[in-house]
């Protein structure tokens, strides 16, 4: 059996038991009235595409500079890559929030709640990939080092061309998983007033009293964004496999 | 063998027996969410309290029922109700003809109305103020004043927000320029943050609060019904204003902004 074949199957089965699951449920179908908000569910689909991205570059920019703070000689540049993620990945990202936009930002003077929802987000999924990049780093053996040098290899060189392209396909998953999160991460944002995804549904959801009718386009809409993620992954994976 | 089959009936008549006992006196689930004092609140002890749980008990007492008090997010009250995990709601909720197409509601057991919490520099003075474009007006997620913005307020900016804080912290920040909620919760909001900001209570849309209830469940809003009108009769009412309300009471009495059982 192929593996597309599986993978049909299983989904086909996932979504028979959800569907018999709904049809207990003997409350009446309400689509024309979430319908009329398709633009609503549309515009928070854009929001959280655009500042998913966002943090998603940002995110990876700040967590590969901690890791190699994270991995510098120097101890003040060491601690304070090591107390920024311990004390990102040690608080709710709900209260980073809501001290971040309205205690921090305000003092620093930025009113854009979309620029500061976008730098948050990227600062609390930039702590996780610090330390996954950190670990991927870890995983190349002191030897490929050493042979890098042999050959005259300058320190950036080694990095370029020997450590980073096996570190890659090391953290690759890890990676990925991590963009998921992001993605779904975002979703908190609306503690901030960022009209973003689940906000759409969840006010589509207030003013139609239709549950169901308002988050299943939701869960679709996420799958929409963290599927092709997954598989791009998965393709990244390949690329880089090298003969070991 | 014959010892077996007694047993199974003897086991199964007291299921049956205890069932019934249950179906007998099922307590009464009444939902609201305990962020809204002095009507749903919780006592530093954490247990429910307030106006609205006064209520409910009375009506728990007048029915011969036990109360329990389920504490839900507001807009997930109506929800809550449709799908039966709970058999009515009072959590400040005002009778609109919205929520009435999917809930039915009691006789209205109290009135007030919408008003303004504005900043303190803000130059605007009525709620047609805000419907120019560049003004950002802060709502509480499902309440009426997130449904009147966004039908109303359509060329301002809308910040919809989970929590009462927030959205006041908006208004206090500078970063909205009103907060559209009750006249009551507006002069609490005012008396917390007298300096960064202003109230504008005469109510520009009057509202009322009912007990909200499934719209098959006739049996139980007659019942309800029965109960407030006999709770008024009885000064009910009047003693849980003095309890909860006696200042707010007087201050809105002596503006003549309405606001009353």
């Amino acid at each position: 059996m192929s593996r597309w074949l599986a993978h049909c199957i299983v989904v086909l089965v996932f979504v028979a038991l959800i569907a018999a699951a709904l049809t207990r449920i003997d409350s009446p179908w309400n689509w024309q009235g979430v319908w009329a908000y398709r633009a609503k569910f549309l515009q928070g689909f854009g929001v959280t595409l655009a500042v998913s991205a966002a943090a998603l570059v940002a995110s990876t920019v700040i967590g590969g500079t901690a890791a190699l703070m994270l991995g510098s000689r120097h101890v003040l540049v060491e601690a304070v890559a090591r107390v920024y993620v311990e004390l990102i990945r040690g608080t709710p990202l709900l209260v980073q929030l809501l001290i971040g936009f309205y205690v921090v930002a305000s003092a620093v003077g930025i009113q854009n709640r979309y620029v500061v929802g976008v730098l948050l987000l990227a600062l609390f999924s930039g702590a996780y990939m610090a330390e996954i990049f950190r670990g991927g780093l870890a995983a190349i053996p002191q030897t490929q080092r050493d042979a890098a040098r042999a050959i005259g290899l300058t320190p950036w060189q080694s990095l370029r061309l020997v450590i980073l392209p096996q570190a890659v396909r090391l953290v690759l998953p890890a990676v990925a998983g991590q963009f998921v999160s992001l993605v779904k991460d975002s979703s908190l944002l609306s503690v901030i007033a960022v009209s973003e995804f689940t906000l759409a549904a969840q006010e589509v959801n207030s003013f139609t009293y239709s549950t169901l009718e308002s988050y299943l386009p939701l869960a679709a809409g996420y799958l929409a964004i963290t599927l092709p993620l997954s598989a791009l992954s998965r393709w990244l994976e390949r690329r880089f496999r090298y003969e070991t | 063998m014959r010892g077996l089959a007694v047993h199974t009936l003897v086991a199964i008549a007291a299921a049956l027996a205890w069932a019934a006992a249950a179906v007998a006196a099922p307590p009464l689930r009444v939902g609201m969410e305990l962020s809204y004092p002095p009507f749903e609140m919780t006592d530093p002890q954490g247990r429910p309290t307030g106006v609205s749980v006064r209520l409910a008990e009375a009506i728990g007492r007048h029915l011969g029922r036990d109360v329990v008090i389920e504490n839900i997010a507001f807009d997930g009250l109506i929800p809550a109700l449709k799908t039966g995990r709970i058999d009515c709601i009072i959590s400040s909720m005002t009778a609109t003809p919205e929520r009435s197409r999917t809930i039915a509601f009691s006789a209205p057991y109290l009135k007030t109305g919408l008003a303004l919490l504005v900043g303190a520099k803000s130059p605007v003075r009525s709620a047609a103020d805000l419907d120019v474009p560049g003004r950002t007006v802060a709502v509480k997620k499902g309440t009426t004043g997130h449904q009147y913005a966004s039908t109303t307020l359509t060329r301002a900016r809308l910040l919809v927000l989970d929590k009462e804080s927030a959205a006041v912290l908006e208004v206090v920040q500078g970063k909205a320029d009103a907060f559209i909620y009750d006249s009551l919760s507006v002069y609490q909001n005012h008396k917390r943050h007298p300096d960064t900001t202003r109230p504008l209570l005469q109510p520009f849309r009057e509202e009322t609060w009912a007990v909200g209830l499934r719209l098959q469940d006739a049996t139980l809003r007659q019942q309800v019904d029965a109960f407030l009108e006999a709770f008024r009769a009885d000064g009910g009412f009047g003693r849980l204003g003095d309890e909860f309300l006696a200042e707010e009471k007087a201050f809105f009495a002596a503006r003549g902004i309405p606001f009353y059982f």
